[in-house]
């Protein structure tokens, strides 16, 4: 579905990730790899270090810590606040939803919209989508973006081929209306028939949770999970990634009338550096404008990604000026959305790191 | 198909002296998930073929890699 968004802006991004970092070398002996293995799978994949929130650190946590931040810095006051939008496949609760739960922690007034949106790496993108059609609500000033995502949670540590690339993340996005500005071309699409591609079999209601559910099996050397564990099937996202992605990519820019010269930056959900190569070289963008790093410096974190790409490798650019620039979030669903748009300048346009209140 | 360059590639991917036609690969020593994408992302990069998932769960021998190559370059 392709839209174009008029009068609309991101004015501040923050992220958060858990001080907590952990090296791949001092991993790798207990996912069963010889140094030999261990030395080919970081240059090819592009690990390195990630980072893991403690046990009783949820995603929720990582995004008031950002938004309280924020409220401190003064870039937000609380009566701003006309929404707050919750995407993660990592809530606090089933029940109620985790908006909600923030709302209360923040103490704010009743006239507040609190919504949950369940989606994985295309979640900055739908979120921001959602944020866009929130501001269409007359009195509403702000929506307050929180991606949050604990994967840490859903995977096993003895999983090589998902512990390693796992980070732990949370980030606070300010989206408001705007006079004067290009409008915001977007494209979602969805293939349900490929939901299986990426998918946590058990543990919701189609397969409740039970001991069994939770029992650990060896799928392949190396390959420790449970059926309450992410699965993934790598050669068929392999094959969406550079099949799906790039056609995508082709009609924003078709749709927008920019070319891979007049975007600055191409904003990618952050998988990791093996298939943003690909990608890159497939659609014949240049690696210097589609950054692959965050894997290999706080994980893949999900939706929180995207933010986490733009905080760490443009915080200065941000700050300054007006970029135009290409986002991308694709996943879980199967899921991919692209955007193009301006961004910058941002009022706010750094990482941070969470400490317990 | 450039056979030649083939089996260079494949010897680069499973970081070995040595391929034969008959080999097994899931026998391979360094036959993992990692190098299932690279061979998938090799086939596309150097002969413009796409190599579905379901194909590539399919393949028994070096050889039936080689020729799913061979027929999907036409």
């Amino acid at each position: 579905m392709r839209h174009l968004f008029k009068n609309k802006k991101i004015s501040a991004i923050i992220s958060v990730v858990p001080s907590q970092e952990y090296r791949f070398d001092d991993e790798y002996p207990l996912l069963k790899l010889t140094e030999e293995k261990a030395k080919r799978f970081k240059k090819t994949i592009g690990v390195d270090r990630h980072r893991i929130a403690p046990q009783n650190v949820c995603s929720s946590d990582l995004c008031l810590y950002g938004l309280q931040q924020l409220l401190a810095g003064g870039t937000l006051e609380r009566k701003e606040i006309g929404a707050l939008l919750f995407v993660s496949q990592t809530p606090d609760y089933f029940a109620p939803p985790t908006s909600n739960v923030i709302h209360g922690k923040l103490g704010l007034g009743n006239d507040v919209i609190c919504m949950d949106i369940n989606q994985g790496c295309a979640g900055f993108t739908l979120g921001l989508m959602q944020a866009f059609m929130l501001l269409d609500i007359s009195g509403l000033t702000k929506v307050i973006l929180l991606n949050g995502e604990t994967g840490s949670k859903q995977v096993d540590r003895a999983n090589r081929i998902s512990y390693p690339l796992i980070g732990d993340a949370g980030s606070v996005t300010i989206v408001e209306r705007c006079e004067n500005v290009n409008p915001i071309y977007m494209d979602v699409k969805n293939d349900g028939s490929r939901h299986q591609a990426i998918m946590i079999p058990a543990g919701a209601y189609r397969t409740p949770a039970t001991p069994e559910t939770l029992k650990l099996t060896e799928v392949e050397e190396g390959v420790r999970l449970s059926q309450q564990h992410v699965r993934m099937d790598g050669a068929a996202v392999f094959n969406f990634t550079m099949e799906d992605v790039p056609l995508q990519i082709q009609d924003i820019l078709g749709m927008s009338g920019d070319t891979i010269e007049s975007i600055e930056y191409f904003l990618f959900h952050q998988p990791n550096a093996f298939i943003l190569k690909q990608m890159a070289d497939k659609m014949r963008i240049p690696h210097t404008k589609l950054p692959n790093n965050i894997v290999g410096l706080y994980g893949n974190s999900s939706s929180v990604t995207i933010p986490l790409n733009i905080t760490h490798n443009y915080p200065e650019p941000m700050l300054r000026g007006k970029h135009r620039v290409c986002v991308c979030g694709f996943g879980v669903g199967l899921t991919w959305i692209s955007m193009v748009m301006d961004l910058g300048p941002l009022e706010t346009c750094k990482i941070v790191e969470y400490e317990p209140a | 198909m450039d056979t030649t360059l083939f089996y260079e590639q494949l010897k680069q991917i499973l970081d070995t002296e040595e391929v034969k036609p008959e080999n097994v690969l899931k026998d391979l020593e360094t036959w993992d998930s990692l190098a299932i994408l690279s061979v998938m992302a090799m086939a596309d990069a150097q002969f413009g073929v796409v190599i579905k998932a379901e194909e590539m769960r399919s393949l028994v021998t070096v050889a039936d890699l080689a020729n799913l190559i061979r027929t999907k370059k036409k």
